[in-house]
């Protein structure tokens, strides 16, 4: 990949869309063989607020958030975790010693430890699909058309479009990790 | 082949009997070797041990990609079944297909964990102890068929082909399994249509002529739904649609008693008084009456009856209407101009399930009076007529004339319930009838892919009535509570294992057809009702020779080859998208009928009128049921991926409700109605009425073989009251009331 034409993954999710069917869960878990009674991405609720009959309900889906500036990276004893030339945060799990310090680390949660091997794991964008040209499984199946992904450097992509015209927010913007999982309202 | 029985559930473990046959028949159970078994490992994840570190690198590229349709629920979406090493690895929606658009719902994606479900049924049983024992005898297919066609005989020599009663769900095979019904001679059918939306089938074919029109959400600028909960009870494409047209600014209203993830994403909730929805839309109607709010050309030309509907809802005022459905008049009233409004871009949903009364078959065909005089039939936006299943002409393949059947209907239809048709019929009633063996009695019953056990209200006396029967059996892919129940169980292979008879969607024809290979010996439908049928002496019903055969006798109009279609999983004809032009309405006058002759004729009241709905007592609660987006009915709850999204049920109930009795959040509390009693966890939620409680159907399995749901929250069946809606046979559900208090 050349410098002036590098890509940059992100993801933008409408949550207005999101009904909360968890298809992105289920998809996520087969593709990537995840354990069971563990998830690399989520649909958190919010509410219902309010009382009867003024009541309001929110879904936030979300997954690892790729920041581009890591805490799980800058944590690990090993140098198993690790950024991406176009962003993508993963892990080498032949580092890995399974300290679970970017577990404590991960504002977000992201990350889950797989007892059977011994080391933490997580969303890798499912890169392996991106490689080969193809979505992520969590947006390929999104019924409600929620979840996107393409390339924040490519101005036109289905994200940048989102982004450009869409108010946005990032979760924990606080915390300096410069996601690259937007939100739309 | 051994005699002793072996037991399922406490006991019984799938492997342990294999590993008892492998020590008594090695050789039939070669296939079955627990190694060779097509596990997938993301199922087996723990018990594979990988070595540590092991990364998991997943496929890009597949073997093979087979293009079929998913029968995760009835919705038939299709998939991409992407096959790896001989097993299906991964289920993606097929992009081609209009049910599916490349999307699977989670029940679609978790596909892979019911066709490898270690509890699947592998070999046909006959019970070897009493019924519910658990105690099996495995058979070859060869007895299991002989024995059962051998029953099946007896029984219509002795007591005539009525004493036999058949029953199934909505399915590809299951014309197939009708044509055998046909051929024995018996009218006893039953079909879980009566337990979800036969209220809305009659209103809409007393209206329109027809089941239910399509509904176009590309143009809509304002949709009601009445308990249509599209968010949770997901049917893929129109979940689609309404996702979209919300985020378009479509106005989406939701009337329910319940806060569902639809009314969370509308524009407007209603929390309306269960019963009352008819109330509502007579006021709607009197509002565009009165105010002339319709298309007055629309209604002149394709529509028969305006008068005498317009004379029939003059009493409905939106007050009259506010003290029945505890909405304000002036909410009413702003609907129902907004509504017209936005006419002819705008349509009422017909509603479902979530607020069933005796008094709904008025209420849809308001729905459908409503849309009528918009003028919405054939605009952007509006409703249109749908050609269901019939849009591509097949094949169909030769057959002698059926016997002729003189003996009534246990079910009523049409001698009790004139209206409705014979192939949807009115389940609950036949359940009744064999119960109390009026007008005669059943003596056997054959049950395909269907769980009336679970399904049907007052489960206590559903299993009385399978204690009526000397001979029960069920086809189907796991030992279901219906068939924990039954004295034969046969089989069926799952829906990615094997070929159906072909799906029609609008103009287009698509196939089901093998991703992997049937697990066991497990068969198709098409397979088991052709063995069947030869031992009843009825072969020349079934003129195919094998599934491949059928299909190509099928597509035999369409001058394509079965392999052109099994590569691409679908044929769209070359005549397809033409405009078909003079429709008809299929009704007595050819229009859409707003006061209709085939009510008249049959004593019903020929506009709609209100009907007073009963209502609890000061210290009960309607019980509402309605779907989640994780389970189908009562057939997913036994799959692995979605018992971990939703592992079992709980009772909603209001906070001020509960903080009444003394319940917390997660407490256990009984709920009890005048059919039995139930224990389960409570949920304290702002997200309901307070006159109303909420249990997601379909949970509390009495089947030991089927170990992750076996006791699993509780079965809604239990609780609720069997009321059959007299004009359209439809059970009205949501006409359970009960108690609630702490366990």
């Amino acid at each position: 990949m050349t410098s002036e034409n590098k890509k940059r993954w992100g993801m933008v999710i409408e949550t207005r869309r999101c009904i909360d069917c968890k298809a992105c869960m289920v998809a996520c878990e087969i593709e990537n063989q995840v354990p069971l009674g563990k998830h690399r991405n989520w649909v958190g609720q919010i509410g219902p607020t309010g009382t009867f009959p003024t009541l309001g309900l929110r879904f936030e889906p979300g997954n690892c958030m790729h920041c581009e500036n890591p805490p799980c990276e800058r944590v690990c004893p090993t140098g198993a975790t690790y950024q991406r030339e176009d962003g993508i945060v993963l892990i080498d799990y032949d580092k890995c010693i399974g300290c679970r310090y970017c577990m404590q680390a991960c504002p977000y949660d992201a990350r889950y430890f797989d007892q059977a091997r011994g080391v933490v794991d997580k969303c890798t964008f499912c890169v392996h699909r991106l490689d080969a040209g193809q979505p992520p499984a969590c947006v390929e199946t999104c019924v409600g058309g929620a979840r996107h992904y393409g390339d924040l450097n490519d101005p036109n992509s289905e994200v940048s479009k989102l982004l450009a015209t869409n108010e946005h927010t990032v979760i924990y913007e606080e915390a300096g990790t410069e996601p690259k999982v937007f939100y739309i309202s | 082949m051994s005699e002793q029985g072996i037991k399922i559930g406490d006991v019984f473990d799938w492997e342990l009997s294999r590993r008892e046959f492998l020590g008594m028949g090695a050789v039939a159970l070669g296939g079955l070797a627990l190694s060779s078994l097509p596990f997938a490992p993301r199922l087996f994840s723990h018990d594979t041990s990988p070595a540590r570190g092991n990364a998991h690198v997943p496929p890009v590229h597949f073997d093979r990609e087979v293009y079929t349709l998913c029968e995760q629920c009835v919705w038939r979406c299709g998939v991409r079944a992407k096959i790896k090493d001989g097993k299906v690895y991964k289920l993606d929606g097929n992009p081609y297909h209009p049910h599916s658009n490349g999307m699977l719902c989670p029940r679609g994606q978790a596909g892979v964990a019911t066709l490898y479900d270690p509890d699947r049924l592998r070999f046909p049983m006959v019970r070897a102890g009493d019924r519910g024992s658990g105690l099996w005898r495995r058979v070859s297919w060869d007895e299991a068929l002989d024995y059962t066609a051998q029953k099946m005989q007896a029984i219509k020599q002795q007591f005539g082909a009525e004493s036999m009663v058949f029953s199934s769900t909505h399915n590809l095979a299951q014309t197939q399994f009708e044509n055998l019904l046909r051929a024995f001679g018996s009218p006893n059918y039953g079909t879980q249509r009566s337990q979800c939306f036969n209220a809305m089938i009659i209103a809409n074919l007393m209206t329109f002529g027809m089941q239910e029109p399509g509904r176009d959400y590309s143009a809509a600028k304002y949709i009601i739904y009445a308990g249509r909960n599209l968010a949770e009870a997901i049917s893929n494409s129109e979940t689609q649609d309404l996702v979209a047209a919300i985020a378009r600014g479509t106005k989406v209203v939701v009337l329910d008693p319940r806060f569902t993830k639809t009314a969370s994403k509308a524009a407007e909730w209603l929390p309306i008084r269960p019963g009352t929805d008819l109330a509502f839309f007579l006021a709607m109607l009197h509002v565009l009456v009165t105010e002339e709010l319709y298309d007055k050309e629309f209604v002149a030309q394709y529509t028969v009856g305006f008068d005498e509907m317009a004379q029939a809802v003059k009493p409905y005022t939106p007050e009259w209407a506010a003290s029945k459905t505890e909405i304000p008049a002036a909410t009413i009233r702003r609907i129902a101009r907004e509504f017209a409004l936005a006419a002819p871009h705008a349509f009422v949903h017909n509603n479902w399930r979530t607020s069933n009364f005796v008094n709904s078959f008025q209420a849809e065909r308001a729905i459908a009076i409503i849309n009528a005089i918009s003028g919405n039939w054939e605009q952007p936006g509006g409703l249109f007529p749908d050609a269901g299943e019939s849009g591509v002409p097949l094949g169909s393949i030769p057959q002698p004339p059926y016997p002729r059947v003189s003996a009534l209907r246990l079910d009523g239809v049409p001698w009790k319930y004139p209206l409705v048709p014979l192939d949807i019929g009115v389940f609950q009633e036949l359940r009744d009838a064999i119960l109390a063996e009026k007008p005669y009695p059943a003596r056997g019953w054959l049950i395909y892919r269907q769980n009336p056990i679970a399904s049907l209200p007052e489960r206590r006396k559903t299993l009385q009535a399978f204690s009526k029967l000397d001979f029960i059996v069920t086809i189907d892919t796991t030992m279901n509570d219906t068939a924990w129940f039954s004295d034969v169980v046969l089989p069926e292979a799952s829906y990615l294992e094997r070929y159906d008879p072909l799906s029609v969607v609008g103009d287009a024809v698509f196939i089901r057809q093998p991703a992997v290979e049937p697990l066991g010996e497990s068969k198709s439908g098409l397979w088991i009702f052709k063995a069947l049928s030869t031992r009843l002496g009825l072969q020349d019903y079934f003129q195919y020779t094998d599934e491949e055969d059928y299909l190509r006798q099928q597509i035999k109009p369409l001058g394509i080859t079965l392999d052109e279609l099994k590569t691409k999983g679908y044929y769209r004809p070359p005549s397809a998208g033409e405009t078909k032009t003079g429709f008809k309405f299929d009704t007595p006058s050819g229009k859409i009928e707003l006061a209709s002759s085939s009510l008249a004729k049959n004593n019903f009241p020929t506009a709609p009128v209100w009907q007073e709905p009963p209502a609890p007592p000061a210290d009960q609660f309607y019980l509402l049921t309605g779907k989640v987006a994780y389970h189908t009915q009562c057939s997913t709850q036994n799959n692995k991926l979605l018992h971990e999204l939703f592992p079992r049920n709980t009772v909603w109930i209001h906070t001020q409700a509960a903080a009444a009795r003394g319940i917390r959040d997660g407490d256990e509390v009984f709920v009890e109605s005048a059919a039995g009693k139930v224990k389960i966890k409570a949920t304290v939620t702002e997200g309901i009425r307070p006159d109303c409680v909420y249990m997601t159907p379909g949970f509390g399995h009495l089947s030991k073989g089927t170990r992750v749901s076996y006791g699993e929250g509780a079965s809604d069946s239990d609780l609720h009251l069997t009321y059959t809606d007299p004009a359209s046979g439809g059970q009205a559900l949501s006409q359970t009331f009960v108690k609630v208090y702490k366990a």
